[in-house]
């Protein structure tokens, strides 16, 4: 099977992926209760067998407008040597997060009924 | 494996090192480099390998930055609080340094005033004759005529052209003609009044040019002889709230008019204002089918698609097909012949929207204006804006040292170099708004002297987007301009340096600086310069002997309305012993009077080499006397000779071109005119020299003195007088009771010679003045910007010189320490601007054929008021440092 990578990068994204990325790491935050920014690109790596790479340059700006909008929150942790970073989702980014992949799922569907794609069978 | 405490304490230290200063990202990207680098080193590699490897997928400085940035404004929810701060801060450097920002934004306001004026100046020069919707279409037909070596460009053709040019040429949509015939007197009922706006047209004038009609017929209006079309102030000059329409004016007493249209007056920036149109069928002349008289004014309407070039080809064939059959009538040779003997006959076209600027041949309507001057004064406009936007660099880039501390605790604090360079340009945004500002209040004020000044009647666009849109663009650019070189150059400071003090003196020794204040004094200089040169030149013509006196000469126009008394009232108003002289003559040696131009023989014989081509003025026996021309050999016409008749008195340019060695009764030979200005090819006019005298300038000293005959028959349309200096106002008294005597209800028009004199030299007298206006400003300017820069300096050197006072300096010694190295400048600037100077000042030259070439003095002259000046400026700044109390400047040491 070929084996495609999908990047994010930073800026160059459409909107469609940055929305996206948006909506992974919502519903990342709603299955863990907190995640640090490395530990983010390492699961969503992990999940998509290596297919999807989460570049730092499209995290962490997106982690930090996700904080400015008021649907994550983060606390310190000091972990021996250094400080560590952690996020998780307050009460209004819990409901944006299921509302977020609901409707992803809806879109893939319409998508994929107008694309005539059965994922399915693929 | 984890690292040790120092490796991250290299991390984080790297980070900063390339560009990772936002805090909130500084210890999470830490973290997550730090994470990276330890899986990498379980994989087996050594701490530096991995962390290169980790930077490798960061991408390094660039990308750091730019996750930086982005994190930076997706996070910054309000930007309007970020603008708000920048203004906030430049407001408070403005008021903290009054002074600076003062000058600042008067030489900005005083640059952008000068910028606008010359600004709304080029647009209108620019938007002559573009109201016409097929604007870009129409084109007038030119004549460029050799004849006897001279040669003439008319703006005249032919009167059948634009009849041939609509029925030849299928590239000509449709034509019409203008025929000039001076002014007319136009009464009502009983009172005249003199129209100088007055011209012949066909009806397809109102189908080449937009000229709306407010009442008549378009189809029918100018159709029918003895009819007219008058302009709305016309109409209402005449008729008041009454309809005009089929009402009937009188012209020249005898000619009835009815008027079937009146049109919407024609806008200022076009290149005719006729406020009365004839009706061209009621005009003999223009149903003449001579190929060989230009009268006739001819404009058309080119088809979109055609090629002007081609068009231009074709009319000439047309020209030569229809005038070649008349030319071997008249001279009893072949077109093709007299080409091959140097004559020429050439039409060109001349599109409608370059007329007015770039186009001043004989016959033009009104004095058109040109382009050169629009060239020139946008340049003035732009390097006087630029002399205040060097002013606001110099003084930023000086000040540096001010600034530097601000700019370096800034940086420590973490703020991101872009920042820094947008606190600067909004600073100087800011000022330029400023400056904007009062800039229209000032140009708005001085609007009115200034149309007076350049003949214009100019309003504020204060609705016209454009001019709103230009103001925008403008003030961004002035301010990005002014702004970017200061923000760049102080935001470059490494924080370390300035912190340690090392900036001051850098800042003190500019080169950069220099060179700006000498860009600012040539141009000043040269602005001087050449307002001397142009004023040298107008002196010139003031002072030149002309070869005739136009002083104490008084011109009557229009007395033709005398009738046959036009001899009786000459001689009852001679009587009077103070009036020296008086002469009847439309003929006057200043433009704008009449001019007739023929070609005379030496033999009977029309042989090219015979021929000469010159002035035919009409005049009568007490012209010399009264012009105050100079006899050579011979005499001027006289009673006592009744033959006189048949006489010709030329002038020395004629009688050279004749080549007779001894003029005096020789003959010349002409063609015979018959009233319907027709000539046949064997009858000649005969007439014999009887004096020469001495070339005098009839046209404008611009151009060669060319031949000039005069003979004596009658032309009525002007007296001239020459009265004694002291009894100007009785002798004007004297000549009105006579006029109303002998003339009831016509009106009374004079002038003086030496004034009609004056305006032939309009233009250039505007050029000097606004000259002068332009390079009082640009030293304004230049000054403004010396003052500031002396001020800084004695303040930075405040401390030397209380050393030098207690070490014994003198104050003299110490004023010229301060003022040495702006004289260095000046005199640099001098001698840059001289050859700049020099040269545009031969191009402006070259334009007259009678100058005078600026001497060495003027050049001096110019150098020395820049110099003065410059040491005026700083003068008072070095005496006020001079003068300070040492002990004050140094007690915080």
């Amino acid at each position: 099977m070929h084996q495609s990578l999908i990047y994010y990068f930073l800026m160059q994204q459409t909107e469609l992926i940055k929305g996206t990325l948006q909506t992974i790491i919502l519903k990342l935050l709603s299955d863990h209760s907190r995640m640090y920014g490395y530990e983010i690109t390492q699961k969503v790596r992990e999940m998509s067998g290596g297919e999807l790479v989460l570049t730092e340059g499209a995290l962490y700006p997106t982690l930090h407008k996700l904080v400015a909008e008021g649907y994550l929150s983060t606390e310190t942790e000091n972990i021996g040597k250094r400080v560590r970073k952690y996020y998780k989702l307050t009460s209004h980014g819990n409901t944006t997060a299921v509302n977020k992949v609901d409707e992803f799922v809806d879109f893939v569907r319409v998508m994929s009924q107008i694309l005539q794609i059965n994922p399915q069978t693929s | 494996m984890e690292l040790k405490k120092s490796q991250i304490d290299y991390i984080i230290a790297d980070l900063n090192r390339r560009g990772l200063v936002y805090q909130p990202l500084q210890e999470e990207l830490a973290d997550h480099v730090c994470t990276t680098v330890e899986e990498k080193m379980e994989e087996g590699m050594r701490f530096m390998e991995a962390y290169r490897a980790t930077l490798t997928l960061f991408g390094h400085e660039g990308d750091i930055e730019d996750i930086q940035q982005q994190t930076f404004y997706n996070t910054s929810s309000n930007k309007l609080a970020m603008i708000n701060n920048y203004l906030k801060i430049s407001y408070r450097n403005l008021v903290k340094q009054r002074f600076y920002s003062l000058i600042n934004i008067a030489g900005l306001s005083i640059g952008l005033c000068c910028t606008i004026l010359i600004a709304l100046f080029v647009a209108d020069e620019l938007s002559y004759d573009r109201h016409h919707e097929k604007a870009g279409r129409i084109y007038r037909v030119a004549t460029h005529l050799r004849f006897g070596g001279n040669d003439s460009h008319l703006a005249v053709c032919p009167a059948p052209f634009a009849e041939a040019l609509m029925s030849e040429i299928p590239e000509v949509e449709v034509a019409t003609r203008f025929r000039n015939w001076g002014t007319f007197l136009v009464k009502r009922e009983a009172e005249n009044f003199n129209e100088n706006r007055v011209i012949w047209a066909d009806p397809q004038v109102f189908r080449v040019f937009t000229i709306p009609l407010l009442s008549g017929d378009t189809g029918t209006v100018l159709t029918e002889p003895n009819t007219m079309a008058v302009s709305e102030s016309v109409a209402r000059k005449f008729f008041g709230e009454e309809d005009p329409l089929n009402q009937t004016l009188i012209l020249n007493n005898h000619m009835n008019y009815k008027i079937t249209g009146v049109y919407r007056n024609i806008p200022k920036n076009s290149h005719f204002h006729f406020d009365i149109l004839l009706a061209m069928t009621g005009l003999d002349q223009s149903m003449d089918q001579l190929w060989l008289s230009n009268n006739f004014h001819t404009y058309f309407v080119m088809r979109p698609d055609a090629d002007p070039e081609e068009v231009e080809g074709k009319i000439n064939e047309m020209f030569i097909s229809h005038a070649g059959p008349q030319v071997q009538d008249i001279m009893g040779k072949t077109y093709e012949q007299l080409m091959s003997e140097g004559v020429k006959a050439e039409m060109y076209l001349q599109a409608l929207p370059d007329i007015h600027l770039k186009s001043d041949i004989d016959e033009e309507f009104e004095a058109n204006g040109d382009i050169r001057y629009v060239y020139l004064f946008t340049a003035i406009a732009l390097f006087i804006l630029i002399l205040a936007i060097v002013n606001f660099m110099n003084l930023a880039t000086a000040r540096s040292a001010d600034r530097a501390r601000e700019v370096g605790i800034r940086k420590v604090l973490g703020s991101l170099r872009s920042y820094i360079v947008r606190q600067f340009l909004t600073e100087s945004v800011l000022v330029t708004a400023i400056s904007i500002l009062l800039a229209i209040v000032l140009t708005s004020t001085i609007l009115p002297y200034f149309n007076r000044l350049a003949g214009k009647s100019i309003v504020m666009p204060f609705w016209d987007p454009v001019f709103w849109g230009f103001i925008l663009v403008s003030g961004l650019l002035v301010g990005f301009l002014a702004g970017i070189y200061p923000a760049f150059f102080l935001s470059s400071f490494k924080p370390v340096t300035i912190l340690q003090g090392k900036l001051s003196k850098g800042s003190r020794s500019s080169l950069l600086r220099s060179v700006l204040v000498v860009f600012q004094f040539s141009i000043s200089i040269i602005l001087i310069i050449g307002t001397a040169a142009v004023y040298n030149q107008l002196n010139f013509i003031q002072n030149k002997k002309l070869g005739f006196n136009k002083d104490q000469v008084i011109i009557l126009e229009d007395t033709y309305v005398l009738g046959n008394q036009i001899n009786a009232f000459r001689d009852e108003l001679v009587r009077d012993p103070r009036i020296l002289s008086g002469t009847v003559s439309s003929f006057l040696p200043v433009t704008n009077s009449a001019r007739s131009n023929t070609t005379f023989w030496k033999e009977a014989d029309k042989t090219l080499e015979n021929s000469v081509n010159m002035q035919r003025w009409n005049v009568d026996h007490d012209y010399m006397k009264t012009m105050g021309l100079e006899l050579v050999i011979g005499r001027f016409f006289s009673h006592e000779f009744p033959s006189d008749s048949g006489a010709v008195v030329l002038n020395e340019r004629a009688a050279k071109q004749f080549g007779f060695d001894d003029p005096v009764g020789e003959e010349i030979y002409t063609f015979k005119f018959h009233p319907d200005n027709s000539v046949k090819e064997d009858e000649y006019e005969r007439f014999r020299i009887v004096g020469v005298v001495k070339d005098f300038h009839f046209e404008s000293i611009r151009e060669n003195i060319g031949a000039l005959s005069m003979m004596l028959s009658p032309s009525t349309g002007r007296i001239s007088f020459k009265f004694d200096a002291s009894e100007v106002s009785q002798v004007i008294n004297l000549i009105q009771t006579q006029w109303k005597n002998m003339a009831p209800g016509e009106p009374l028009n004079y002038t003086f010679l030496d004034e009609d004199f004056g305006r032939m030299y309009q233009a250039e007298k505007k050029t000097g003045q606004l000259f002068s206006v332009f390079a009082v400003l640009a030293v304004i300017i230049a000054s403004l910007g010396l003052f500031a820069l002396a001020a800084f300096m004695a303040e930075q050197r405040t401390k030397e010189i209380g050393v030098r006072k207690v070490m014994g300096a003198t104050m003299g010694n110490i004023m010229f320490l301060l003022s040495k190295d702006f004289g260095k400048l000046v005199i640099i600037a001098f001698l840059i601007s001289v050859p700049v100077a020099w040269y545009g000042i031969r191009a402006w030259l070259q334009g007259f054929a009678y100058k005078d070439i600026p001497g060495v003095i003027l050049y001096m002259g110019a150098g020395l008021v820049a110099l003065v000046l410059a040491w005026l400026t700083v003068s008072y700044q070095s005496y006020r440092a001079a003068s300070a109390n040492p002990a004050q400047s140094l007690r915080d040491e």
